[in-house]
């Protein structure tokens, strides 16, 4: 396929940046994961990957990042959907917007803390509860456990969906749906569709960018479940940067792990997308 | 020879080598005016509350007019040491020029070729075991394992390793890391099981894996990491740190809460941290300053007043040279007494069982 | 009411509810640093440090430049991938989840290997080359928002069409993009402005291991290891970045008439 040169000169930039800022770093990374302590090649690494506490730890970064995705798209669309098209006053999109634009970036030790002081057992709304005659904790809730985890991974994930998917939703045309209501079409089908299948490449883009983002969390994962939740972000960082195991080599084969989880997923998104475009068109 | 009784003959070796400390207190001339000429200091992985950092910092600062750098204060000792790696030929200000380090990490890095040596005038009075004989690091201050505890919420706080699987302690107690991950954590649990009895080292790191376990089963122990604020909110009203930590946060809170600081009755366990010079630091003249203002007897006092234990403690003890306040501050002498200072094979050994096997033994089974 | 109004102001009411609980724990957390009172004694603290202003300034100035290099990277990349180059959409978009998942310390350290002083762009060696390196970090780790913002924005408009109509009035490319495309993605533009903006302002690890005077550092340095001002200091910058959110968002004027349906 030939490139043309418009089009070339147009994305060169982004590929040039690609490469200085991402990839090569990265590619220190995948080298690094081939290699031993002394700089040799060597696939022990990858070798290592596979114990059963490692394979453990993909499959629960797999479980919690497509739990607190699927959550937050679900919640951020539906907000989304609420504030822009469910007739509410003029002042309730730019704030939801821009404090969206602050939440999802509020993670880490900060969120963890946050969560604590609300949820934990001497947490605001824990003792509020209590108050009410409530005991959560007595009913079995535990901030510490994997859907508290899914809980506080939801404040950043929901904002996103709702700022990713906002411009989306905006694009819906006022005629399509007129058009829809003069043809007889019920609230329901003109959703089902017409809206959905628009808006679907740009709902699965979306929860990929979940998916990633909270694949890749650790902070806030590190800060709240520290010791106990084992997913992988913590064990790359327990060998690149802790003071205990230091075996950078097998982090980055970790690491490497990731990359290939993710791009997986974006395959999978990819396959899934060209079968709506054959339909949109 | 025990680190004890290596510390016992510094004493006397101390006091009969005094007339020389004496005289090579002073740093020499011309390395203050070689670091005044390069001007800058990169330091790494310095929190200005950890063993009393800023007012070091501040106080080199003002004494040679030379700016320091301050990178990544929030690091590990794992940070530095790929800081250091990363930086090999960079001159920048990105460049750390000096690493505090956990002590197994000195003679690994030393092997991987990433330190210069440089042996401080007061080198002397260092325990032996405690500094590498060619001079590449040397350790610079020691803490022993303590309970924090908030006094307000707790009302009995626990004497021992023991008490912690009390009822009244229940969702009450963490660790103040991971202990995949932080010396701080491993140390704690290793501590635990030396308080079982254990002499051992890779026994008392599986008995201290039991003992965390049968917390957790018990309910008290909580997962998330032991800040000073999750201590002041409640939701980890006990937690392990290292003793200088656990003083710094109670001075911190000015009394909001109380906060108490127990040296455990038995497992008693010194953490020492190392100070070196990296081989490829841009600035190894205002480093070497550096590691003279630390180690000189003003700054092993700074540390102390930041409540760590400097390395020439003992020495600084016998030469009366110890302000009384900032001796009353700390815990009692007698909880030191019984401090097990750790060899690298032991601790080596620890982490090796502690680190793989944390998982397994107590994180098993996450509730959903 | 209408049953869809009722149904729009419950969802509200439940997202406030779930937003604010946890802001309203760290507050007041924050507010009790005096025993027994309530008091904004760790506000007093964290104000009393005077590098505040500098080390927010900073952050924002790299968050605009961020968000205005960022903008003009993906907007481009993302229009043509549409229009013309289908076939790169999966390579782009893997391109854009790395910094996802990739540690920020292995991509900063990975910086100072590649512009280190003894390189052929040894970006490291001045203040300005390092603000330059840590800027491109920061569009690096916003570079998966806002393309996914841009490209979603993209979706709602006929790309093709627009393109059509603009070349047969005789536009050039450029032209295109900035008179015609733009206008109508500036939506999306700035949402994704605001997430790179956010991420600037709380960022820590690029700045801190490039030495640079930023507001991430600032916290660390204040907060790390006290009880009631990390709370006092999240307050505050999240105040703060949500009112300069505001101010981006007025000056960014007609981006959504289409909020009026």
């Amino acid at each position: 396929m030939r490139l043309p040169w418009r089009e070339g000169l147009g994305v060169a930039p982004f590929f040039v940046f690609a490469a200085l800022f991402l990839i090569v770093p990265t590619v220190s990374l995948l080298v690094g994961a081939f290699q031993d302590k002394d700089g040799g090649f060597t696939l022990d690494n990858i070798v290592r990957l596979w114990q059963p506490s490692i394979l453990n730890s993909y499959k629960l970064s797999i479980e919690i990042s497509v739990a607190s995705a699927l959550a937050g798209a679900l919640a951020g669309f539906v907000l989304a959907l609420a504030a822009l098209r469910g007739g509410l006053p003029g002042w309730v999109r730019p704030t939801l917007m821009t404090f969206s634009g602050v939440a999802s970036n509020f993670a880490g030790v900060p969120l963890a803390f946050a969560f604590m002081a609300t949820l934990g057992r001497l947490g605001f709304v824990t003792l509020a509860l209590r108050g009410l005659g409530v005991d959560i904790y007595a009913a079995g809730f535990n901030l510490f456990t994997f859907s508290g985890l899914t809980l506080t991974y939801c404040y950043f994930q929901i904002p996103l969906m709702t700022l990713v998917m906002a411009p989306a939703i905006e694009g819906l045309k006022r005629e399509w749906s007129e058009a829809a209501e003069t043809l007889g079409a019920s609230h329901l089908q003109y959703w089902r569709m017409v809206a959905l299948p628009v808006l679907w490449p740009s709902l699965a883009g979306a929860a990929l960018l979940l998916f990633a983002n909270a694949f890749g969390a650790v902070a806030t994962a590190y800060a709240l479940t520290g010791s106990f939740l084992n997913i992988t972000p913590i064990l790359l960082y327990a060998q690149i940067r802790g003071d205990v195991l230091h075996d950078p080599n097998l982090g980055y084969a970790l690491a490497l792990g990731m990359l290939v989880i993710t791009g997986a997923s974006n395959l999978g998104y990819l396959a899934l997308r060209a079968r709506s475009d054959r339909w949109l068109r | 020879m025990t680190i004890r009784n290596m510390i016992q003959t510094t004493v006397f070796g101390g006091v009969a080598t005094l007339a020389l400390i004496a005289g090579a207190q002073a740093a020499p001339e011309d390395l203050v005016a070689a670091a005044k000429a390069e001007g800058q200091l990169t330091v790494i992985a310095l929190p200005r509350d950890w063993c009393g950092y800023g007012a070091l910092l501040d106080s080199f600062k003002a004494k040679y007019g030379i700016k320091i750098n301050e990178l990544n204060p929030d690091g590990g000792s794992g940070d530095e040491v790929e800081a250091i790696k990363a930086n090999k030929t960079n001159k920048g200000p990105q460049a750390p020029d000096v690493i505090d380090v956990g002590l197994s990490f000195g003679p690994s890095a030393k092997a991987e070729g990433l330190l210069q040596p440089y042996k401080v005038s007061t080198w002397g009075s260092i325990p032996d075991e405690a500094k590498d004989a060619d001079g590449y690091w040397a350790g610079d201050y020691y803490g022993v394992l303590s309970f924090t505890v908030n006094a307000d919420i707790v009302k009995t706080p626990p004497a021992d390793w023991s008490d912690l699987g009390k009822p009244e302690y229940k969702s009450g107690v963490a660790l103040a890391g991971d202990p995949r991950t932080s010396n701080q954590a491993t140390m704690a649990v290793y501590a635990a099981g030396l308080a079982g009895g254990a002499t051992d080292a890779a026994k008392a790191a599986s008995d201290g894996l039991a003992a965390f376990a049968e917390l957790n089963k018990k309910g008290n122990l909580v997962p998330a990491i032991g800040k000073a604020a999750s201590l002041a909110q409640g939701s980890t009203p006990i937690v392990i740190f290292w003793d200088y930590n656990g003083l710094a946060a109670r001075d911190a809170a000015k009394d909001n809460p109380k906060i108490d600081v127990i040296v455990p009755k038995s497992g008693v366990v010194a953490g020492v941290y190392v100070q070196a010079i990296s081989a490829y630091a841009p600035h190894p003249n205002a480093a070497k300053l550096w590691l003279e203002h630390l180690y000189s007897d003003e700054g092993q006092i700074g540390w102390l007043k930041g409540y760590c234990h400097p390395i020439r403690f003992n020495d600084l003890v016998a030469n009366k040279k110890v302000p009384a306040e900032a001796l009353a501050k700390l815990p009692p002498a007698e909880s030191y007494a019984k401090a097990k200072f750790p060899t690298l094979a032991e601790q080596a050994a620890a982490k090796e069982v502690i680190a793989k096997q944390w998982d397994s033994v107590v994180g098993a089974t996450v509730a959903k | 009411m209408t049953r869809g109004r009722i149904l729009a102001w419950g969802i509200m009411l439940a997202g406030t509810l779930y937003y604010l609980a946890p802001l309203i724990a760290t507050f007041e957390f924050s507010l009790r640093m005096k025993r027994g009172v309530y008091s904004f004694e760790a506000y007093r603290v964290v104000f009393s440090n005077n590098q505040f202003q500098d080390a927010f300034l900073y952050s924002v100035v790299q968050a605009l430049a961020t968000i205005v290099v960022g903008a003009a990277i993906v907007a481009p990349t993302a229009y043509f991938v549409r229009l013309r180059l289908p076939r790169l959409r999966g390579l782009v978009e893997f391109i854009t989840l790395l910094p996802l998942v990739v540690p920020a310390i292995v991509l900063v350290f990975g910086y100072i290997k590649l512009f280190s002083s003894s390189s052929y762009l040894p970006l490291t060696s001045t203040s300005l080359g390092a603000d330059a390196l840590l800027m491109f970090g920061y569009v690096a780790l916003s570079l998966p928002y806002m393309y996914r913002a841009v490209d979603s924005s993209l979706s709602t408009i006929d790309v093709r069409t627009l393109t059509e109509a603009a070349e047969s009035l005789g536009a050039g490319t450029a032209t295109i993009l900035l008179r015609v495309i733009l206008p109508n993605i500036r939506s999306g533009i700035l949402s994704g402005a605001f997430v790179s903006f956010a991420i600037v302002i709380g960022e820590f690890t690029f700045a801190s291991l490039l030495d640079r005077p930023a507001f991430g550092p600032y916290l660390q340095l204040i907060g790390a290891s006290r009880a009631y001002e990390p709370s006092a200091l999240a307050m505050m910058a999240f105040a703060l970045t949500w009112g300069c959110m505001g101010l981006m968002q007025a000056f960014s004027g007609g981006a959504h008439q289409t909020a009026k349906r």
